[in-house]
This record gives C-alpha cells, sequence and structure tokens, in this order.
C-alpha cells in the first residue's frame, strides 16, 4: 500500500474537491448542517419536550458529530466504484483505494468539523478536559468500523444500485437506534443486548463521555467497537475481493 | 508486485496463455434486487435465467517480444477492445494467464476519462498519480503536458467544458508523458485533428525508435502497417491467425471480401 501513497494523498484531495465544488459556501455546509440540526433537535427536545437534560446542545453535537461522519462517509463511499466508470474500466488501479480515499476524505472533513465547531460547543458551556486525548482513538475505531461498512456496500452497489437506497433508509433508522439525542439509559433493560448491536452506540457514547460527562471511556467502550469494526473491516473486505473481478464489466 | 512464482527472465514484454472470457449479456435492462429475487422464484418454478453467457475470447494465445508491437485487428465485437482490457489488467479472464513485464499507459480510447468537474491542471495530477508520475516532478511535468496538448488557455477550466477532441489530446498527452513501456491505443485518434494526429503519429515513432511497445486496435490498416511488426486477426472471440502483419492484413481484408 506504500507504493500507492502518493496516489492515496491525490486521490483524497480530488474527493474533497469534489465536494465543495460549485458550491458557494463549499466547506460551510458542513457546519451549517449539523449546527441546524443541533438547533432544531435542541428546540423540540429541551423547550417542547423538556427532556431534562442540561445543556442539551452540547449533549447533542458530541453524538451528531460521530453519527455525521458515519452516515456521510458510508454514504458517499457507496457510490464510489459505480460512480468512478473512468477510475475501473480505463486503468488499472487497485480498486479498494477508491473507497478507501473516499472514506479518507469524510474522515478529514469530520476532523475540520470538529476543530471548527468545538469553539462553538465550548461557548455552549463545554469544558475540555484531559479525556480528550482519547478522541482521536475513538475517530479511528470508527474509521474502521465506516471503512468495512463501506467496502461491503461499495462492491454491492456496483451490482444493485438498490444497496444505495437500502442504506439511506438503515441510516435513518440508525439515527433513531442511535443514542443521539437521548441517553442510552432510557433503553429498557431488556432490549439492552439488542440496542447494543448496534457499533454506533459505543462510538456516540464514548465520545459523549469525553466531551459531555467529561469521564473516560471504559475498555469495553472501545474494545467492543474495536471488534466491531475489524470483523465489519473482515466481512467487506471479503464481500469486496469477491465481487472486484467483475467491477469493470459492471460499472 | 511479483506474485510469487519465480519466473525465468523473458525476452517477451507481454504473454497472453491460453485466455478465455466470458460476458453476461441480460435479456433486458438491469434488474433490480426485488426483480431478481421475483425471478430467483421464478426459476424455482421452471423458467428460464434472464441473461444469456457468451465467451467474447476464446484460446487466445500469442507473445509480443521486447521492442516490438502488435497490431490488433477484426470485425466489430470481435473481442479486440476486451482483449486490451485484460492486458491492461481492467478486467480479469476466467481462463488463462497474461503476464505482462512493463508499466502499462492506460487505455487510450475516445473520451478518455478524467473527471469533468475537476480543472484540466487538477485532472493531470490525478491521472499522473494514478500512472506513476512522481509527485515532486509533477510540478513541471504538468507544463509539458498541457503544452504537448495545446491547452495553454484552458488549464485551469473544468475538464467538461472542453470539447471531446481537446479531452482525447489531454489523454494522449498524459499517457506519453508518463513514459509507459506498453502503448495500449484503441481508435483513439480519429477525434484529434490532422495536426494532433501527426504530432502523436511522430511521438509514437520516436517510441518505437527507443524500444517501447505499442498494442494498436484500429480499423486505419495503414497504421496498422506502419507501426506493428505483428497483427493479430479475431473474428467472433477466436483468434484467426498471428504473424507477420502483411499477410494477417491481406488474409482480413480477403476474409472481408469473401463474406
Amino acid at each position: 500500500m506504500l507504493e500507492y501513497w502518493d496516489v492515496i494523498w491525490i486521490l483524497v484531495k480530488k474527493d474533497f474537491k469534489i465536494r465543495y465544488r460549485n458550491s458557494a459556501l463549499g466547506f460551510i455546509w458542513s457546519l451549517l448542517n449539523p449546527v441546524s440540526i443541533m438547533a432544531i433537535l435542541t428546540l423540540v427536545f429541551s423547550l417542547l419536550l423538556r427532556s431534562g437534560i442540561r445543556n442539551f446542545s452540547v449533549f447533542l453535537l458530541a453524538a451528531l458529530l460521530p453519527w455525521r461522519f458515519f452516515q456521510i462517509g458510508t454514504m458517499q463511499a457507496t457510490g464510489s466504484i459505480a460512480g468512478n466508470p473512468s477510475l475501473v474500466k480505463k486503468i488499472y488501479l487497485p480498486r479498494y483505494l477508491l473507497v478507501l480515499t473516499n472514506n479518507l476524505a469524510s474522515f478529514f472533513s469530520f476532523i475540520m468539523e470538529f476543530a471548527a465547531l468545538l469553539p462553538i460547543m465550548m461557548i455552549l458551556g463545554m469544558t475540555l478536559t484531559i479525556h480528550a486525548i482519547l478522541l482521536p482513538l475513538v475517530m479511528v475505531i470508527e474509521l474502521l468500523i465506516v471503512l468495512g461498512i463501506s467496502l461491503g456496500l461499495g462492491a454491492l452497489n456496483v451490482f444493485y444500485r438498490d444497496f444505495y437506497q437500502i442504506w439511506e433508509i438503515a441510516l435513518q433508522l440508525g439515527f433513531f437506534l442511535s443514542p443521539i439525542f437521548y441517553d442510552p439509559n432510557i433503553i429498557p433493560e431488556r432490549y439492552q443486548f439488542y440496542y447494543s448491536l448496534n457499533p454506533m452506540t459505543r462510538i456516540i457514547e464514548s465520545t459523549r463521555k469525553i466531551l459531555f460527562h467529561n469521564t473516560m471511556p471504559t475498555l469495553q467502550d472501545l474494545m467492543i467497537p474495536l471488534v466491531f469494526g475489524l470483523v465489519l473491516l473482515a466481512i467487506g473486505y471479503t464481500i469486496f475481493h469477491k465481487l472486484e473481478p467483475r467491477f469493470a464489466e459492471e460499472t | 508486485m511479483n506474485r510469487g512464482s519465480r519466473r525465468k527472465p523473458s525476452l517477451n514484454i507481454i504473454e497472453v496463455e491460453d485466455i478465455w472470457k466470458k460476458f453476461k449479456i441480460p435479456h433486458e435492462r438491469k434488474a433490480t434486487v426485488l426483480e431478481t429475487m421475483a425471478g430467483a422464484l421464478a426459476l424455482f418454478e421452471g423458467r428460464r435465467a434472464t441473461f444469456e453467457e457468451f465467451w467474447a475470447l476464446r484460446n487466445i494465445t500469442f507473445n509480443v517480444a521486447k521492442g516490438k508491437s502488435v497490431g490488433i485487428i477484426g470485425e466489430n465485437g470481435s473481442g479486440k477492445t476486451t482483449l486490451l482490457r485484460l492486458i491492461a489488467k481492467v478486467m480479469r479472464p476466467d481462463q488463462g494467464r497474461i503476464h505482462v513485464n512493463g508499466r502499462i499507459a492506460p487505455m487510450l480510447e475516445l473520451g478518455l476519462g478524467f473527471h469533468p468537474e475537476l480543472t484540466v491542471k487538477e485532472n493531470i495530477v490525478v491521472f499522473g498519480a494514478i500512472m506513476g508520475l512522481r509527485r515532486d516532478k509533477l510540478k513541471k511535468q504538468t507544463d509539458s503536458i498541457i503544452g504537448f496538448a495545446e491547452l495553454k488557455r484552458f488549464e485551469d477550466a473544468p475538464l467538461k467544458t472542453l470539447s471531446s477532441g481537446m479531452q482525447m489530446r489531454l489523454g494522449f498527452s498524459v499517457a506519453i508523458e508518463t513514459d509507459p513501456d506498453i502503448f495500449l491505443i484503441d481508435e483513439a485518434l480519429a477525434v484529434g485533428d490532422m495536426e494532433f494526429q501527426q504530432k502523436c503519429l511522430s511521438k509514437f515513432k520516436e517510441f518505437k525508435s527507443r524500444g517501447k511497445t505499442i498494442i494498436l486496435v484500429s480499423h486505419a490498416l495503414d497504421l496498422v502497417k506502419e507501426f506493428c511488426e505483428n497483427t493479430l486477426l479475431l473474428s467472433r472471440g477466436e483468434m484467426i491467425s498471428f504473424g507477420e502483419t502483411e499477410a494477417v492484413v491481406n488474409e482480413y481484408v480477403k476474409r472481408v471480401r469473401a463474406a
């Protein structure tokens, strides 16, 4: 993979440029989007429904940011093979690089969003503590999960474009099935196991512990999504590897 | 890039051994998941599948010696482009093996697919990097690519604003600049204007004189005669003959007249 380092870097930059090309506000959209969702959800949950969670906007943003990376990262990468026929049909390039670089572009976008919104979160009452040193680790574990899912979906989507639609619906459900605008403790005990099968649960919880509760994520909080990530990566790569020989015929 | 098995050093730059390639032709438009599920149910009821298989290439074997060029001729649908794609490693054969001992320029065909939203310069960087240009040298090479393509005025314009002839020129220029060992050319010259064609042809002659290999798919038989020592004649996915260009081209002309 090292021999492709230049290519990876240039493809990531390309992806990044294309995302914001032809839009006047460019990257600012990446900030306006979570901020407006935060504003609406805060309005609904702390004023109308009175969830009783103090400092709800920080509570929410700490979960929205990793969720957005999960959502955008997997969605964009699902189309990364099918949407790049010129790179698939005319030039030999290990195709997983298309998925990987797409994910990395989303990942950098995620980091920049975080960096840009941190001051806003501090203004809203967040305190940044020493626990934040674990944040990069949580983000990288999430990247593994995203990459695993993206490899599988990206390959399947070449043959059936339906996977893009299916995944879009799954993500909408996932938004409600992840502890984004509520605390996971409200889930009844007997459903907790099923609830924890969502790989994003612990990622969101870890991020929230670091930024909102100001506590360390437990070892479990990190190990469980890490195992999820590695398993998903193995499954995703297997699917990808199996389908790859026919990519050029189907794109 | 070594695939385990130690091969004895070979004088051939390309070795194609008993290649078979199968395609599926869907009988309808592409099925969705639901239709496939319905189709699978229908299969249980004994109805037939909605695609047929056909062999695009059968039993193709030939070698290209270092420094030699090969033409590939044959009627439309005879498998020429598929063969190029297999050599470029873009597709994989169902059977057989292909060894390539050198760096290949990408498939040069009509409207070489660059990214339409990126500018000419950005496209050069992306494709140059994929084709193995070093990042530190790319800056200088970008200028000579733009120069050769005569696109100085358009260097910061999105690619989509260029005409197809201009895009083809850009494709050629990038490929030429990467200085590959093997050129795969698929009818692409047809788009450029006379002047650019001449420029490319003289560039190719220069490449040939430096011992590089050109694999040329073309219906322009005099071009094949000019560049290729050997020629491969395909018909319906089968190798009709492979040998000296003059003889093979004559055979092709005879076959066409007889038909």
